[in-house]
C-alpha cells in the first residue's frame, strides 16, 4: 500500500489513468451497442455483443477491484474474504445451471424441445 | 474505552479490523449481487416471451455510468488527500463524490418515474401496446383526474361479506350511488339467535340503508356467534372421545377417531346465527366505477377483491389511450411461430390491424421501412457462402414499432420535427406528446389523418389480456430490473450517507487522530467502488443487451 507521500503522488496518476481508462471502455462498450458499423457478429445484439460486452465490463471491474480497492497489493486475508465470495456465487449460479440436466424439465424451459440443451441458441440470445 | 486496531495493524491478518470488516461484508454483497445477476440469466434463458432486447434509454445509463465512475475516482482522490494531511482538497473531492451521488439518484428517480407512468397492454392475440392512458371527463369525487381504466358496472345489487368488507369501499360505493341519485338499501330483515335458546331478533330491517356502522354491528354478532359455535363445537367433541375411549378401551385413537363425531343435530338448537353475507339492492340502479385490479368483472355478477359480489350489467368499459407510443408484434409472431403459422398473416389477421385503421397504416409504413433497412443492409454486407444474406434486420426491427418508429413517421408524413434541446429531452423523458401532436386533442381523427404523431385509441375491454405499468408487474424483465437497479440504488444511497458523514463531522477526527479518519475515509471508500463495480456490469446487461 501506498503509504509514503511521494508514493501516495504516484498512485494519484495511476488513479487518474484508470479514471480515463474506464470511461473509455464505457464508450467502447456503448459505441458497439449503438454504432451499425462497430457491431460485431449479426446485425443487432447477439452472443458476440454480450460476450463482448462483458469482456470489456470485467476488464473494467478488474481495474476498480485491482487499482481503486487496492487487490493488487493487499494482505493475504483479504483475498481469501473476496475470492470465498466469488466462489460462492460461481457455485451456485453453477448448481443452478444443472437444471438443464434436469430429466423432468420443461421442455420449452431453455427456449425449444431439443432434449440437448444447447443455451445460446435460446430466443433471447440467437 | 479505546477502540483497538484502528490506525495499527494486528498482529495475525496485517490488517486494521474495520478493513477486515469491510471486506467480509463486501463478499457477502457478492454473493448478494451475483444471486441476482444470475437470477437474470435463468430469467432471460427461460423467458416465454420475446425478452425486452436495448430497450431502456442509454443515455441516462451512459451519464450514470460517467458520473458513478468519476465519483469512485474523486473518492480515492479524498482519501489520497487525507494521508498527505490536506483537508481543503479531502472537502473538495468528498463534497465531488456526494453530488455525483446526488445526480445518479435524481436521474434514477427520473428514469423510475417515466416508467410508473406509462402504460403497457397485451392483447388476448398477443399484440402489445404502449403509451399513456387519457384521463376521465369527470373527476372522482375527491377532485382528482383518474385514468381511463376503469370498469363499469350497472349495479342493481350488492352483497357483502361480513367479515372482509373493507370500509373505503363501502364508503366509495355510497359517494357514487349519491352522486346517481339512487339509495343502497337492505334487502331483507336480518334475523338472527343471538342467545341461546332463545327466538331470533331482528338486529337490521329491510330498507335500511347501507353505512360501514351497519356492516360493523352485523359484522360483530356473526364474530360473537362464531366464537360461541365454536366453543361448544369443541366441547361436544370433546366429549364425545371421552365417551368413544370408554367405549374402546386399549384402542389407540386412529383406531377409534372415524367413529368420533359431534351430535350435530343434538348442537343445532344451542348454536347462534352467523350472518356470512349481507345483500343490499341498489335502487334505482347506478352506474358503479371501479379500478380493474379491485374487481373481477362478468357481465351479470362480478366479484371485488374483499369478496363483494356486484350484481348488474357490465357497462361498456374501454381503456383510453390518449397516445399510442408503440405497437409491438413480438410476442405475436413468437406465438404464431410456435403454432406453424406465418408471421406476417398473423399480424394481418390480428385483431388491431383489423380494428385500427392507425394500426393498419403505421403497420404498413413499417414494412417500408423494413424493406429499406433489408435493401441497405444487403447492399453494405452482401451475401454469405451460401448466398444469403450476412445481416438481416434483429426480430425487434422486424416486428415492433417504437415511439422512435412512430417519431420518424410523424416527420415523414407531417414534418413534425423537434428542437435538438427537445430531442435531447425525450432521451430522458420519453417522447414528448405535446409537440409532436401539434394540433392538440381535439383533432384526433381514428385513421390517424390529423397531424399527430401518436393516435389516440379506445381498447375494448375484452379485448385485454394483461394491462399494466410498466413496473415489475409487466414481465420478468421488469421485475429483475427494478430489483437489481433498486438495490443498487440503495447501496448508492447508504455510501453517498456514510461518506456525507465524513465530509461534515470528520473535522474533529481530523485534528484529533488524521490516520483514523484517512483509515475510515478507505472503508467508506472501499464501500463506494463496489458500488461502482457492481453498476459497471449493470449498465451493459441492463441497457445494452
Amino acid at each position: 500500500m501506498a503509504d509514503t507521500p511521494e508514493a501516495i503522488k504516484k498512485s494519484v496518476r495511476t488513479y487518474m489513468f484508470v479514471g480515463g481508462i474506464l470511461f473509455l471502455g464505457t464508450i467502447i462498450t456503448v459505441l458497439v451497442a449503438s454504432v451499425e458499423a462497430l457491431d460485431v457478429g449479426q446485425h443487432g445484439f447477439d452472443k458476440w455483443d454480450c460476450i463482448l460486452g462483458l469482456a470489456i465490463a470485467t476488464i473494467k471491474a478488474s481495474l476498480v477491484a485491482f487499482i481503486f480497492m487496492h487487490l493488487n497489493h493487499e494482505k493475504k486475508a483479504v483475498y481469501w474474504l473476496f475470492a470465498s465470495g466469488l466462489c460462492m456465487v460461481c457455485s451456485l449460479a453453477g448448481l443452478t445451471a444443472l437444471a438443464i440436466f434436469d430429466p423432468i424439465h420443461d421442455p420449452l424451459f431453455f427456449g425449444k424441445e431439443s432434449t440437448t440443451p444447447k443455451i445460446l441458441a435460446s430466443p433471447s440470445l440467437r | 474505552m479505546e477502540i483497538p486496531y484502528v490506525v495499527t495493524p494486528r498482529k495475525d491478518t496485517g490488517l486494521f479490523n474495520s478493513k477486515i470488516a469491510i471486506w467480509l461484508f463486501l463478499a457477502s454483497e457478492v454473493m448478494l449481487f451475483g444471486g441476482f445477476f444470475s437470477a437474470y440469466v435463468f430469467l432471460r434463458l427461460g423467458a416465454d416471451y420475446p425478452w425486452p432486447e436495448r430497450t431502456l434509454p442509454v443515455l441516462p445509463g451512459l451519464i450514470n455510468t460517467f458520473v458513478l465512475i468519476g465519483s469512485s475516482v474523486t473518492v480515492v482522490f479524498a482519501w489520497a488527500s487525507l494521508k498527505l494531511r490536506n483537508w481543503r482538497m479531502f472537502q473538495l473531492f468528498m463534497g465531488i463524490t456526494v453530488f455525483c451521488a446526488l445526480i445518479f439518484m435524481v436521474l434514477k428517480g427520473i428514469e423510475y418515474n417515466v416508467k410508473f407512468h406509462h402504460q403497457a397492454v397485451r392483447l388476448k392475440d398477443y399484440t402489445v401496446m404502449e403509451g399513456h392512458l387519457s384521463y376521465e371527463k369527470e373527476l372522482d369525487h375527491n377532485g382528482n383526474k383518474v385514468e381511463e381504466n376503469l370498469i363499469f358496472v350497472e349495479a342493481s345489487k350488492l352483497t357483502f361479506n361480513t367479515r372482509r368488507f373493507e370500509k373505503s369501499w363501502v364508503e366509495e360505493v355510497l359517494t357514487q350511488a349519491g352522486h346517481h341519485g339512487s339509495k343502497i338499501v337492505l334487502s331483507a330483515d336480518i334475523a338472527v339467535v343471538t342467545k341461546e335458546g332463545q327466538p331470533a331478533e331482528v338486529i337490521a330491517k329491510a330498507g335500511e340503508p347501507l353505512s360501514v356502522d351497519l356492516l360493523r354491528r352485523v359484522e360483530k354478532t356473526r364474530l360473537a356467534a362464531a366464537s360461541h359455535n365454536s366453543a361448544l363445537r369443541t366441547e361436544s367433541l370433546r366429549e364425545e372421545w371421552v365417551k368413544a375411549h370408554a367405549a374402546h378401551p386399549g384402542k389407540k385413537d386412529w383406531q377409534i377417531a372415524s367413529g368420533v363425531n359431534i351430535d350435530t343435530a343434538a348442537l343445532a338448537p344451542k348454536l347462534l346465527t352467523e350472518v356470512s353475507t349481507v345483500a343490499f339492492n341498489v335502487d334505482p340502479p347506478a352506474r358503479l366505477d371501479f379500478k380493474p385490479r379491485d374487481i373481477k368483472e362478468a357481465d351479470g355478477q362480478s366479484r371485488l377483491r374483499d369478496d363483494t359480489v356486484v350484481d348488474g350489467k357490465l357497462l361498456a368499459s374501454p381503456m383510453g389511450f390518449h397516445y399510442v407510443d408503440a405497437i409491438d408484434f413480438q410476442h405475436l409472431v413468437m406465438k404464431a411461430k410456435e403454432k406453424g403459422i406465418d408471421p406476417e398473416v398473423a399480424i394481418e389477421n390480428s385483431w388491431l390491424i383489423k380494428n385500427s385503421p392507425f394500426a393498419k397504416e403505421a403497420w404498413e409504413w413499417h414494412q417500408g421501412e423494413v424493406a429499406k433497412l433489408k435493401e441497405r443492409l444487403l447492399k453494405d454486407y452482401g451475401l454469405d457462402k451460401s448466398g444469403n444474406p450476412k445481416r438481416v434486420p434483429t426480430h425487434k426491427e422486424l416486428y415492433r414499432i417504437g415511439w422512435k418508429d412512430f417519431a420518424k413517421k410523424g416527420e415523414q408524413q407531417h414534418g413534425i420535427k423537434l428542437s435538438t434541446m427537445d430531442s435531447l429531452k425525450e432521451e430522458f423523458m420519453g417522447p414528448n406528446y405535446d409537440a409532436r401532436n401539434p394540433q392538440g386533442d381535439d383533432t384526433h381523427v381514428e385513421g390517424g389523418h390529423a397531424k399527430e404523431t401518436f393516435p389516440h385509441f379506445s381498447l375494448p375491454r375484452e379485448q385485454i389480456g394483461f394491462a399494466a405499468k410498466f413496473t415489475p408487474a409487466w414481465n420478468t424483465y421488469y421485475a429483475i430490473y427494478f430489483t437489481i437497479t433498486g438495490l443498487h440504488g440503495l447501496h448508492v444511497i447508504g455510501g453517498a450517507l456514510v461518506l456525507a458523514y465524513y465530509l461534515f463531522f470528520g473535522r474533529k477526527m481530523y485534528l484529533e487522530n488524521p490516520e483514523w479518519l484517512a483509515n475510515r475515509v478507505e472503508i467508506g471508500g472501499l464501500f463506494w467502488h463496489f458500488v461502482d463495480l457492481v453498476w459497471i456490469f449493470v449498465f451493459p446487461i441492463l441497457y445494452l443487451m
